[in-house]
């Protein structure tokens, strides 16, 4: 077997990718079942407050309706929404229906109706008497003595300490900060605040349900999880899971907003009660604020270095809240310390967090899973340092960067809401995306140029550049599995059936891709289905960059079986044995001269017809180590101090995601992070006033990138080789969204000499501490 | 959602729409690209009435004055040669900022002024023109000044009253015009527009001037006492400041989630200035 | 409830549809089976639902299905002829500009009404255009240059592929 690839590397087309040009029926929305009923939530208007009193009659003797349900009509099973591997870290503090609401668009009661106009009727008839209760918005107000409590309710688990408030508390030290703080020549403490982003991912969440011919409750769905769907679906509904068929068709998007059971309960608990079909899509609206939101947070950030730049301890306090439940409360946070603070070699690292509720928005998993409120933290403080030092970054990074052969420690204490594993670096290419991506943006000359001493002083215009590093992680070490099925058909063809979770990332072209490559067959070979837990097997999903390399590893071990099985059938046909024989071309060759082979056809009929036996076989993988993705993002920006508007010319990212096994689709996983970490540096804030409503839940008040805003992008993959992963691969689809926000921060400290510390960074707020520094300045010099 | 709509009509004449908004006896109303009209959603209306095939989509010249019918789209008038070459194209440019190319092919003019928000792009060119409208109903039509319709918006309701044409004075020849867009993303509702007017005399000083601004009042505004202390003065940098001095005293901002009061003041003092340089570099006067 | 009836073309096809005076195009097209044009916003942000009408790009949320009587629509769907496809189709495969697909057939039929129109468009006049489509995946870079090298000016030659079907 040469060591030429012949799919792995290409940028093939997407295999779905005529289907999505061409606009072909293959969203979840996308089909009509006869006698469908829409399905609608009645939100609560009130942040907190207890249900007094509900009465549906009305609304169930309105024409048209088939269902009304309340907290009295179903069964009341604490469980946790979050798509996580079982048991699941997050608290179980959630119910299907409850009589109690805890933020403004919080769960009061679901109809089903004939039609959209119907069912909004409906939700208006049902008559609800609410006891408000004092609301808790302000995250620093949750644990204070006094707050009033949210979860008072005694069934639920898992809350570290309702009483107070706190979902969940963590606190991991490796070494010894005090020590490592009495070691440091220097000490910087500082303190950032970042906000509530929300996904905005094009397609709403829906869902469509409805009892099939055997009485199986069908549950199709736009969702990044369909097995931990499924088999929380079966907790709350109390059906066994073989009695649940979850299909996942093409998603419009996800980035964590879907790693979540939102929909599915309440939908299959109307289709029960229905007995007929029963879809709901959420409105853009919906969207904003009864789905998901990145976790805000407020970090304490502290930093001891010696005088040579060596970073020596380095600790993190965080206090975030997740909203009025826990969904991913422990595990987001969790990883703003565990792949934050290993990015530097410091033998001293602590972090503590306490994760609090308050009447908001939920929070869950969003791209990046706690990594962008950390970094933003971290790369900052760290240009500060450099600065004081009179340090160039990227070389103050090069000189305290993790490097390969290194391990982290810190992980092996913070997995996926309990004890990790630790991590070997057997990959990193850092050093050579800092020095292709200061190349990219013209670094050296541009840190001259530009900032308070280089702009000429006559234009309001000012330029500058600044640099951050990040890292991610490929899967959750010893949590996150995958199992892959293949089978192969008269025309050579493989059918691959996979769990895998493609959102519109490329992931069943990947998987394909890697298929192909493992049996030596081209592309067109390879029929992909996923996510169906009728007909694919088990995988936990497509979240914590998982899927390239835990569901390409069982992807690559499957193919590998199922190629074994061909060189033994091709060995008979062929009088000779399996380890004379290679695999490529779509046929099966002996090796060396005079060449004798047959085809994958050939050897397909053979199998079938002569020998009477179906060349299949599947594997299942996980990994015990996750090795991270490493970035390098490099921002130009522009700071206009009239408006006090920041264009960000030029952003250049330079990742190892190891191998790329679709450079095209890699790239255009970067390109799509860093546009969601631009926003999230400069536009995007889900605002709630002071009664917790939200006041911007649309696309005209909150603002994400479009086309005209975009800068100019480069991205760089450099490429290196993961011993853990298929072909040599890790992952990319997360890391660069941690990259924008420090490095634009650090630009514009570098164009104006003001630092922001809290995202995002708006106009008003750029004005207004050019104000502030002018009058200093004046100040200094009376 | 409009599923309470019991009847949509598309009249060919502005006489036969007028008599259906009559007898839809406060529960018509009038549409025509819809943009605004369907995002409210108001579920009291029973009847539409499209008036896009009432003959009011044109652009054209009666005397000196350029006049466009109300239902003529944001796409047309930022192609319509008429409108580019009017007053430094201000209006075609302002067209040109409302919204996606998807809104402006639907979005007309007279929506965008008959809405009434004082972010109106379209509003603040037509004002800093001394733009009018005319206004049709069951008696005939009047004309009115731009300000009064903004300032009757309110009592007249206009439930039986048509906005047919905006009629545009041609501008004294000499002047030369600027609009200035501010909003949180280069696609967005403005948080301040603003379009100005200059014209120098031979010795570089400010005959007449225009400053109107748009987002930063209850309706969009002119600051008349800005424009007055630049007349007869030399058009240079301490005169375009003052004046703009001048501007953010006279602007009425709020706050909103877009943007606060403060902020809205002093750009509104920023893309006056802007707007005013422009108008001065355009007669190649440089400051 | 009140009906009426509509005549108009859809993809070259004559359509006599029977709809509610206060439907609106998406709904109807949906209805109809016309799944490639999306549900993103119902208020005229995001674009997933444009289609042409008469050639020209609207969303088709926002338009009330009776303001189509008499009108030629093109929806995503009428693009490729004869399970070809149309060039931007390619290019978007080409280039990778499609992950998600959701804004996809919103992007692409913008595309055409811009190259129908100008065929020769700057950067700047694409984003123009593009800017009436939000997406959440793309970063828009790869949609941008599939439009200028369906244009024919080709910013970046992709890398031979693997056929595919």
């Amino acid at each position: 077997m040469n060591s030429q690839r012949n799919v792995v590397g290409k940028n093939v087309w997407k295999v779905d990718g005529v289907k999505l040009v061409t606009g072909g029926p293959s969203f979840t929305d996308d089909i009509h079942l006869p006698g469908m009923l829409y399905g609608k939530i009645l939100p609560s208007p009130y942040a907190h407050a207890r249900i007094k009193r509900i009465d549906t009659r009305k609304a169930k003797a309105l024409a048209g309706v088939h269902a009304v349900l309340t907290y009295k009509d179903v069964p009341r099973v604490p469980h946790t929404t979050a798509g996580q591997a079982w048991p699941e870290p997050s608290p179980y503090d959630t119910y299907l229906l409850d009589s109690k609401v805890r933020f403004v668009g919080d769960r009061v009661a679901a109809v089903a109706a004939e039609s959209r106009a119907i069912a909004e009727k409906a939700l208006r008839l049902i008559e609800v008497e609410y006891e408000v209760l004092p609301a808790v918005l302000d995250m620093e107000q949750a644990m204070a003595p006094g707050a009033a409590v949210i979860h008072d309710e005694p069934d639920s688990k898992g809350i570290h300490d309702a009483a107070r408030n706190i979902a969940g508390y963590i606190l991991r030290e490796i070494g010894n900060v005090e020590e490592g703080f009495r070691e440091s020549d220097r000490i910087y403490e500082r303190e950032y605040r970042t906000q509530r982003q929300q996904h905005c991912i094009l397609e709403p969440h829906v869902t469509i349900s409805w009892l099939d011919a055997d009485g199986r409750l069908v549950i199709r769905s736009s969702t990044q999880v369909p097995y931990h769907s499924r088999r929380q679906v079966a907790m709350i509904l109390q059906i066994p899971v073989s009695r649940i068929h979850v299909i996942k068709p093409r998603i419009g998007g996800g980035f964590g907003g879907k790693q979540e059971m939102l929909l599915e309960d309440i939908c299959g608990a109307l289709a029960l009660a229905a007995r007929r079909p029963v879809k709901i899509e959420y409105t853009r609206q919906e969207e904003f604020y009864m789905a998901r939101t990145r976790h805000p947070q407020i970090l304490k950030m502290k930093i001891g270095v010696k005088r040579d730049g060596t970073i020596v301890a380095s600790q993190l306090t965080v206090l975030a809240t997740t909203g009025a439940y826990g969904s991913h409360s422990t595990t987001v946070q969790g990883n703003t310390g565990s792949k934050v603070l290993p990015l530097y070699r410091a033998p001293h690292m602590r972090f503590e967090c306490h994760v609090v509720y308050t009447n908001a928005p939920v929070a869950g998993a969003f791209r990046g899973y706690g990594c962008p409120q950390g970094f933003f933290a971290q790369e900052t403080l760290v240009d500060e340092i450099a600065y004081d030092l009179g340090m160039d970054p990227v070389e103050f990074h090069r000189q305290n960067v993790i490097r390969l052969g290194d391990m982290d420690l810190l992980s092996a204490q913070l997995g996926e809401g309990k004890e990790g594993l630790p991590r070997h670096i057997r990959s990193c290419g850092l050093p050579e995306c800092l020095d292709r991506g200061a190349a990219a943006i013209d670094w050296a000359r541009k840190r001259k140029a530009s900032g308070p001493e280089g702009t000429p002083p006559a234009s309001h215009l000012k330029r500058g550049v600044g640099m951050a590093c990040t890292m991610q992680g490929s899967g959750i070490a010893g949590i996150d599995w995958a199992s892959a099925f293949l089978k192969m058909n008269e025309d050579g063809s493989f059918f691959l059936q996979v769990g895998a979770s493609d959102v519109g990332g490329g992931a069943d072209t990947v998987l394909a891709q890697i298929a192909a490559e493992t049996l030596g067959v081209s592309l067109d070979k390879i029929v992909i289905t996923s996510g169906d837990t009728d007909t694919t097997p088990f995988d936990v999903g497509a979240y914590a960059s998982s899927t390239t390399i835990i569901s390409g590893g069982a992807v690559k071990k499957a193919a590998e079986k199922v190629r074994e099985q061909v060189l033994r059938m091709a060995a008979r046909m062929l009088d000779t044995s399996p380890d004379k024989l290679a695999c490529g071309d779509n046929q099966v060759s002996t090796i060396g001269e005079s060449t004798r082979s047959v085809t994958m056809t050939q050897i397909a009929l053979h199998s079938m017809y002569k020998e009477k036996t179906q060349i299949m076989d599947g594997a299942s993988h996980f990994n015990t180590d996750s090795p991270p993705p490493f970035c390098a993002t490099f921002a130009e920006v522009e700071v206009d101090t009239q408006t006090g508007r920041i264009r960000v010319p030029h952003l250049v990212t330079a990742v190892d995601p190891g191998t790329a096994i679709n450079p095209m689709q890699a790239e255009g996983q970067v390109e799509g992070a860093v546009t969601q970490g631009l926003g999230y540096a400069l536009t995007e804030e889900l605002v709630l006033d002071d009664a917790g409503r939200p006041v911007n839940p649309n696309f005209l008040d909150y603002k994400i990138f479009g086309a005209k805003d975009m800068p100019k992008l480069t991205t760089i993959l450099v490429q290196t080789d993961e011993p853990l992963g298929p072909y040599g691969a890790k992952s990319i689809s997360e890391v660069p969204i941690n990259g924008p926000a420090p490095a634009i921060a650090n630009a514009i400290f570098h164009a104006i000499g003001v630092r922001f510390r809290k995202l995002p960074i708006r106009p008003e707020d750029v004005l207004r501490a050019l104000r502030e520094k002018e009058t200093a300045t004046d100040d200094q010099c009376l | 959602m409009f599923d309470t709509v019991e009847a949509f009509y598309r009249p060919g004449t502005v006489g036969e729409a007028l008599r259906l908004l009559q007898s839809g006896k406060g529960r018509a109303r009038v549409v025509a690209g819809g943009t605004d009209l369907v995002v409210e959603a108001d579920r009291s209306i029973r009847f539409l009435i499209d008036i896009t095939h009432a003959g009011l989509s044109y652009v054209r010249r009666r005397g000196n004055a350029c006049v466009v019918g109300a239902t003529t789209t944001m796409a047309a008038l930022e192609s319509s040669p008429a409108i580019r070459a009017l007053a430094s194209g201000i209006l075609a440019q302002a067209a040109s900022n409302c919204g996606s190319v998807q809104i402006r092919n639907m979005a007309t003019l007279g929506g965008n002024l008959a809405n009434g928000s004082p972010a109106a792009d379209t509003a603040t060119p037509l004002l800093a023109l001394d733009a009018e409208v005319v206004l049709a109903d069951a008696r005939g039509r009047r004309k009115i000044p731009l300000p009064a319709f903004y300032s009757g918006q309110r009592k007249t309701a206009s439930s039986k009253v048509l906005l047919v044409e905006i009629v545009i004075p041609a501008p004294p020849r000499g002047g030369r015009w600027s609009f200035q867009k501010l909003g949180r993303t280069e696609s967005d509702i403005s948080l301040v527009n603003a379009a100005a007017g200059l014209q120098l005399d031979s010795q570089g000083r400010v005959k007449w001037a225009r400053i109107a601004l748009g987002a930063v009042a209850p309706t969009p505004i002119r600051a008349v006492n800005a424009e007055n202390l630049l007349v007869g003065r030399k058009a240079d940098k301490a005169a375009l400041a003052a004046a703009c001095d001048e501007v953010a005293r006279e602007v009425k901002p709020i706050t909103d989630v877009r943007a606060s009061a403060e902020y809205r003041r002093e750009m509104s003092r920023v893309l006056a200035r802007r707007a005013l340089e422009e108008c001065a570099a355009l007669t190649g006067c440089s400051l | 409830m009140k009906t009426m009836e509509v005549r108009l073309n859809v993809n070259g096809e004559p359509k006599h549809w029977i709809i509610a005076p206060g439907d609106l195009l998406l709904d109807v097209l949906r209805r109809e089976g016309y799944f490639g044009v999306k549900r993103g916003c119902e208020s005229g942000e995001c674009g997933a639902c444009t289609v042409l009408v008469d050639g020209k790009p609207i969303n088709s949320c926002l338009m009330f299905a009776a303001k189509a009587e008499g009108a030629d629509v093109l929806t995503i769907e009428g693009l490729a002829r004869g399970g070809v496809l149309h060039p931007i189709q390619e290019a978007f495969l080409d280039h990778g500009a499609a992950q998600c697909g959701f804004c996809t057939p919103g992007m692409i039929l913008n595309a055409k009404a811009l190259l129908d129109r100008k065929p020769n468009p700057t950067e700047e006049e694409v984003r123009e255009v593009l800017a009436g489509t939000l997406c959440r995946c793309t970063g828009y870079r790869k949609p941008v240059e599939a439009v200028l090298a369906a244009a024919g000016r080709a910013g970046r030659k992709p890398a031979p592929r693997e056929a595919t079907r």
